[in-house]
């Protein structure tokens, strides 16, 4: 099918013709072209006929390296459409939110933010191993540039610390699909890299001790992305020197790639592994939660406070990943669209305090709903989607996770390796999500007026300008149906969930039982109190 | 295109779900609940404050300067009031489901769960239609009492207050009229976040966002708790919907996977949340705070409504406590230790908008003790008396408030009878104090009393002694009471003005010529009607709708009897013997005693007893009320000097105005530790993880490197290079150790 190669290549070719134009014209170019690309995503999806289903759209092949069993096959499940359409939908946002802030080396800028739309696009359509990960490594060579050339003061470090340790943890996670693939070539004499092929064989054929090598390669390589603590230091720092663009790729998809590749990858390859793992995988992301909490707690940069706000909500994802049930893995899909809406909106919102008063420092700045009663208003809308207020599209995912979490117990209804423990250690970081936002809410939005300085907001009007306000209605709206109808995305997502669970409840009755057998607890994390 | 088919799908299946509520899987619907989709016009109760909502939020954007917002929220929940009267008059017995909207359906196609559905749709009992009636009732007078109070902030926060309210009042209708605990669950944080949104009206000044975060954070822990039970109620019973939680109860189908604990779970994490949402201890710290918001406010939302949500959700879930009886213990201690020690802090406050506050947390307890002595009943109709009489007493301080420039301090405020225009604000206060001291024959001397009386009656764990500290907190609270009422109302006049000014002209504060200017029209309309409501609240006591199923109580009895919480019922044999088939170790309550077999005290039945007990009491807090604050009020100043010159009672009144310190308790033990926890856990992060971990292992390669071959180029490159060789260098390893491994595991 025709639409998946255009909204591979339609941001590439924009890309280059930004490239040849001049700097007058690239943002008007980029923006038509991200704009284009979203039109066609949204054909694509009306043309997307699998919604529900288990099975893949969009799905065309062109050979590659066949004698090696490399194609270029793309094609998408209606998990994969739904981030194709969130990564369209933010890119033309993040267009008009750099319009003004950017004002260097413009067709670059704008060259580099089509191309990272390509390569993340490509991720999620990529049906061939090789094709994924080349596009999965390509998405840090944009990043890179764009924190390296236009991010704040502290980005030389920042940058090479964000490409050197997800590339590392990247290269684990080829180790992992190498030996998938070799392992395959071995037992049926010929190479494959089809994902679907790859998948059938792993879960099928390999052991269980090769199984938990593969399952730490790709988690190693996956946790690096999301992130998972231990191994989330890297984004702080890359959040808080990146552009506004940036930041909102980033925390809008760039980290969704980690949980999409477990989602992919690791629970359709490994679910031996995945059963064997998950409590002890379901308790990093309970450590993260709660830990990456109470460091926002004592944050005074704003920034890096969402920041941080990113690790302790992406735990919530890992956990309904983890949990092996449809509640918790619709959750953490659900999870994942939610935390790109909501957080990345808040990286807006900060880029717009910051392009007018240039800190992001909470001592310096406070009331400023006297001053921005606009932006004051979208602050405080987005704060409690991502606090998870009912009735707006945080709380949904998040509660569908921690019920998949507590239902995971093995006296539950659907087996499961976690527990009502797993759940309500992290229920506690609801509170402590509160703590942290409205605290900030009360510091920069309330109090009493006090602003930096500034001659004459650097050029921008005292409140948010109509195209500022653009950038956020979208989000916005998205944020209430999603919260008040999310059964248009579960309904969506329902088939492709089941499909990838379908052989865990045998598993789990399998490893439950041999433990009982056993008698000694493998799974200690499972087991009721 | 894609928005159209969106739109509609949703149509298809707001239709759909007409038949949604008994869906494919075909769920035990009882018997007598019927699906009651003649009455959709029910939705608007929910829809109208939220199309008033979006009027306030058009007038906001418009910059409108008027009243308008004031009436547009005035007259939608007018309407919703009406809607309810008219649902209530055409209630038919048994309760109703009316569906409105989907929201979270989950089926399981491998059957391995029981599917998790929370649909927007109403539970009409008549528990939801007497919160309904008063909630939304007392909503729209106090409203219109707003439009006058907030009008000095007109053009400023006038909009925002209107709008805060019908977010207010949308929540409110969602918990109460809940189907299901997910939606009551959206109600609950929605009131929690408008009560959020409206303590922290006046944002710039800090001590309104403070009240207004510790509120919502206090009331997340209780939601927290909420969250946890839901979990709970799922997993072990399935569903999370009454009609079929109260089914599979009472079924008793629950007991084949009863693994032993999470019922005895269920009512605890129940418990915290009540005691988030209602302010019991531990959890009752946010509410004396929460009246830096405008007064109306503190009315409706911190007197009236919200705050009887934790009763309500006690009530609607009364079957979970019944299930594990001791959970009702804790819940009248609970209740009637902080009836008592938030009457302590009343007696030592001199702020009369904050001794009403702490008054409110103790009619609470009171509430919780009649919910834990087995009394739903009195409970629910001390709520309604309640809301009543303490929005009145809210209202006219706020009055107060208004007329003196903020002046608030019952020190600096007397003789308002007699001041003209006060007339009144002064009697429609005696009126709420008469009842909130329980004077005889008003609404709170027989809401009360019939607390107290089963507090003697019901056996428990000291629960007549609770029962003695409950008349004691009695006495109290007449004492507590009438001393605002004497100092403020009553003696000569006297008064200073507060050091607030509403932005009018005419009077400057601290100036000679400074008049109170007395409330108008609105607030004089709507202090009368609520005084005369919070007289007529004793009606329904002798009202006796459903005279041969013998129940004492009146209609508010009656209105308990037909919905979840009848289990708590007095003189119910016939539902104490259902229930106790379910209890296997059953609960010693008295319900089996259908010949009102009462234990007696001083010789006399206990409710007549009450009747006598509670009325000398009360006036006896009130004679001394009299004696120190009216009549003699240097021995007033001659006591509290006594009291402070000796060292052994001194701490006494010290601790109570500074209201047993637990504000400085918490933050010391939790609060405090805490946060040097999250101090050195960034710390850690930095230094540690990042510092020693990250940036150590990165250095390896490179160091590796320089021992070959010193690097002289650009950092980054080097940096790169090396790392980049070091991580192959580790894949390649890799890579032999698992092929040859796997190898040897093949062989």
């Amino acid at each position: 099918m025709i639409w998946g190669w255009i909204l591979l290549l339609l941001p590439i070719a924009g890309g280059l013709v930004v490239v040849g134009s001049s700097a007058r014209a690239a943002k008007s170019i980029a923006l038509l072209t991200t704009l284009a690309t979203f039109g066609a995503s949204i054909a694509a999806a009306i043309e997307f006929d699998v919604w529900g289903t288990g099975d893949f759209g969009l799905v065309s092949s062109i050979p590659w390296l066949p004698e090696v069993g490399i194609n270029l096959s793309i094609g998408a499940d209606s998990v994969a459409m739904m981030l194709v359409l969130l990564t369209t939908l933010l890119m033309p946002l993040a267009v008009l939110g750099s319009w003004t802030a950017v004002g260097e080396r413009l067709k670059e800028y704008y060259g580099w933010l089509l191309l990272i739309e390509s390569a993340m696009i490509g991720v999620f359509l990529a049906r061939d191993l090789v094709f994924f990960y080349i596009c999965f490594e390509f998405t840090l060579v944009p990043m890179y540039f764009l924190i390296a050339i236009y991010g704040g003061s502290g980005r030389a470090r920042a940058c090479v610390k964000f490409f050197l340790y997800t590339f590392t943890g990247s290269l684990i996670a080829l180790v992992g699909f190498l030996f998938v693939a070799w392992s395959y070539a071995e037992t049926t004499g010929s190479w494959s890299f089809q994902i679907a092929t790859l998948c059938e064989y792993a879960s099928e054929s390999l052991t269980l001790r090769e199984q938990v090598w593969v399952l730490t390669a790709l988690v190693i390589g996956f946790a690096v992305k999301i992130p998972l603590f231990p191994v989330h230091t890297w984004l702080p720092l890359a959040h808080t020197e990146a552009p506004t663009a940036g930041s909102v790729i980033l925390a809008g998809v760039l980290l969704k790639l980690g949980t999409y590749g477990i989602f992919r990858f690791v629970l359709p390859m490994t679910p031996e592994a995945v059963v064997e793992w998950a409590p002890v995988l379901g308790i990093l992301a309970i450590i993260g939660i709660l830990y990456a909490g109470l460091i926002c707690w004592v944050q005074t940069d704003v920034k890096k406070l969402v920041a941080y706000s990113s690790v302790s909500h992406l735990g919530f994802c890992v956990l309904g990943l983890f949990a092996l049930n449809p509640m918790g893995l619709q959750g953490a899909v659900l999870y994942m669209i939610n935390h790109g809406l909501s957080t990345g909106a808040l990286f807006f919102l900060v880029g717009m305090m910051y392009e007018r008063y240039h800190t992001r420092d909470m001592n310096a700045i406070g009331g400023l709903a006297k001053r921005m009663p606009v932006w004051a208003f979208f602050m405080v809308f987005f704060v409690l989607a991502s606090v998870g207020l009912p009735g707006l599209n945080g709380f949904v995912s998040e509660f569908l996770c921690l019920i998949g979490t507590f239902a995971a117990g093995d006296s539950g209804s659907y087996p499961g390796v976690m527990g009502p423990w797993f759940a309500a250690f992290a229920a506690l970081g609801m509170v402590i999500a509160a703590m942290y936002l409205l605290i900030m809410v009360g510091k920069i939005v309330f109090g009493s007026l006090k602003e930096p300085a500034t001659d004459d907001h650097h050029g921008l009007p005292a409140d948010l300008s109509a195209r500022e306000i653009t950038v956020l209605v979208p989000l916005a709206v998205l944020c209430v149906l999603l919260g008040v109808q999310p059964w248009i995305a579960m309904d969506a997502m329902v088939g492709s969930v089941n499909e990838t669970l379908a052989a865990y409840p045998e598993i789990v009755k399998d490893a439950m039982q041999q433990v009982a057998d056993a008698g000694s607890s493998v799974l200690s994390g499972g087991v009721n109190p | 295109m894609i928005l159209s088919s969106i739109i509609q799908r949703i149509v298809l299946a707001t239709v759909e779900s007409g038949g949604l509520a008994q869906p494919e899987t075909e769920p035990v619907i009882s018997s007598d609940v019927v699906v009651a989709t003649h009455h959709w016009w029910a939705g608007f109760i929910l829809y109208l404050p939220l199309i008033s909502l979006i009027l306030c939020g058009l007038c906001a954007a418009m910059k409108v300067k008027s009243k308008l917002p004031a009436w547009i929220t005035t007259v939608c929940l007018l309407g919703s009031f009406v809607l309810s009267l008219l649902l209530y008059f055409d209630y038919g017995g048994s309760p109703e489901l009316i569906p409105l909207l989907s929201w979270i359906n989950l089926a399981d196609p491998g059957g391995n769960f029981s599917g998790l559905s929370a649909n927007f749709t109403f539970y009409i009992d008549s528990l939801s239609l007497l919160w309904i009636m008063f909630v939304t009732g007392l909503g729209t007078l106090i409203t219109f009492y707003a439009s006058e109070y907030m009008e000095s902030d007109l053009g400023k926060g006038y909009t925002r207050f209107f709008a805060g309210v019908s977010v207010f009042l949308f929540a409110m209708v969602a918990l109460v009229l809940a189907d299901n605990l997910l939606m009551l669950y959206l109600g609950w944080e929605g009131v929690g976040f408008a009560s959020y949104w409206l303590i922290g009206y006046y944002y710039q000044r800090p001590a309104a966002v403070a009240a207004a975060k510790k509120a919502f954070i206090m009331n997340r822990i209780g939601d927290l708790g909420l969250a946890l039970a839901i979990y709970l109620i799922w997993t072990t019973f399935g569903t999370i919907q009454y009609d079929e939680l109260m089914d599979v109860i009472q079924s008793g189908s629950w007991k084949e996977s009863y693994d032993g604990w999470t019922i005895d779970a269920i009512p605890w994490f129940l418990m915290l949340a009540a005691f988030g949402k209602s302010a019991q201890i531990p959890l009752y710290v946010w509410l004396p705070d929460a009246m830096e918001g405008p007064t109306p406010v503190s009315a409706l939302i911190h007197a009236a409504t919200m705050v009887t949500a934790g009763i309500y959700l006690v009530a609607r879930t009364y079957e979970f406590f019944l299930l594990s009886p001791e959970s009702l213990h804790v819940v009248a201690w609970v209740g009637g230790v902080t009836a008592l020690l938030a009457a302590t802090i009343g007696l030592a406050q001199h702020d009369i908008k904050r001794i009403m506050a702490y008054s409110t947390v103790s009619q609470l307890g009171y509430m919780f003790l009649g919910l834990g002595v087995l009394s739903t009943y009195g409970a629910a109709y001390h709520v309604f008396t309640h809301a009543f009489f303490k929005a009145v007493l809210f209202l006219t301080c706020g009055a107060i408030m208004h007329g003196f420039a903020g002046q608030l301090d019952l020190r600096k405020l007397s003789g308002l009878i007699r001041i003209p225009g006060w007339r009144i604000t002064s009697i429609a206060m005696l009126i709420g104090c008469l009842a909130l001291a329980g004077f005889p024959l008003t609404s709170g001397y027989f809401s009360k009393d019939a607390i107290l009386a089963e507090a003697f009656i019901t056996q428990g764990p000291g629960f007549e002694a609770l029962g003695w500290m409950a008349i004691f907190t009695a006495f109290l609270t007449a004492y507590y009471t009438f001393r605002v009422w004497f100092r403020v109302c009553a003696g000569k006049v006297e008064y200073e003005p507060g050091d607030e000014h509403h932005g009018d002209d005419d009077h400057g504060h601290h100036s000679e010529a400074f008049h109170p200017h007395a409330p108008r029209f609105a607030m004089n309309f709507v202090m009368a009607v609520i005084a005369i409501g919070a007289l007529a609240a004793s009606v329904p006591y002798f009202m006796d709708t459903k005279a041969d199923e013998a129940l004492a109580g009146g209609w508010v009895a009656d209105m308990v009897h037909d919905s979840t919480a009848q289990g708590g019922l007095p003189g119910l044999d016939r539902h104490g013997q259902s229930m106790g088939d379910i209890v296997e170790h059953g609960h010693a309550g008295h319900q089996g005693e259908g010949d009102h077999a009462h234990p007696t005290l001083f010789g006399m039945d206990v409710h007549t007893a009450m009747y006598v007990i509670s009325g000398v009491v009360g006036g006896l807090g009130l004679l001394l009320a009299a004696w120190l604050h009216l009549f003699r009020r240097q021995d007033a100043d001659r006591l509290k000097a006594f009291l402070q010159r000796h060292w052994w009672i001194a701490w006494l009144p010290r601790a109570m105005e500074h209201k047993w310190y637990v504000d400085e308790i918490y933050q010391g033990l939790i609060r405090a530790p805490l946060w040097i926890a999250s101090h050195l856990m960034y710390a850690f992060d930095r230094f540690l993880i990042d510092g020693l971990l990250v940036d150590g292992i990165a250095r390896i390669p490179r160091m590796v490197a320089r021992w070959f071959q010193p690097l002289h180029n650009g950092i980054v490159q080097s940096y790169a290079v090396t790392m980049a060789g070091g991580v192959a260098l580790i894949a390649l390893l890799m890579i032999l150790f698992l092929q040859f491994w796997k190898i040897g595991g093949g062989g």
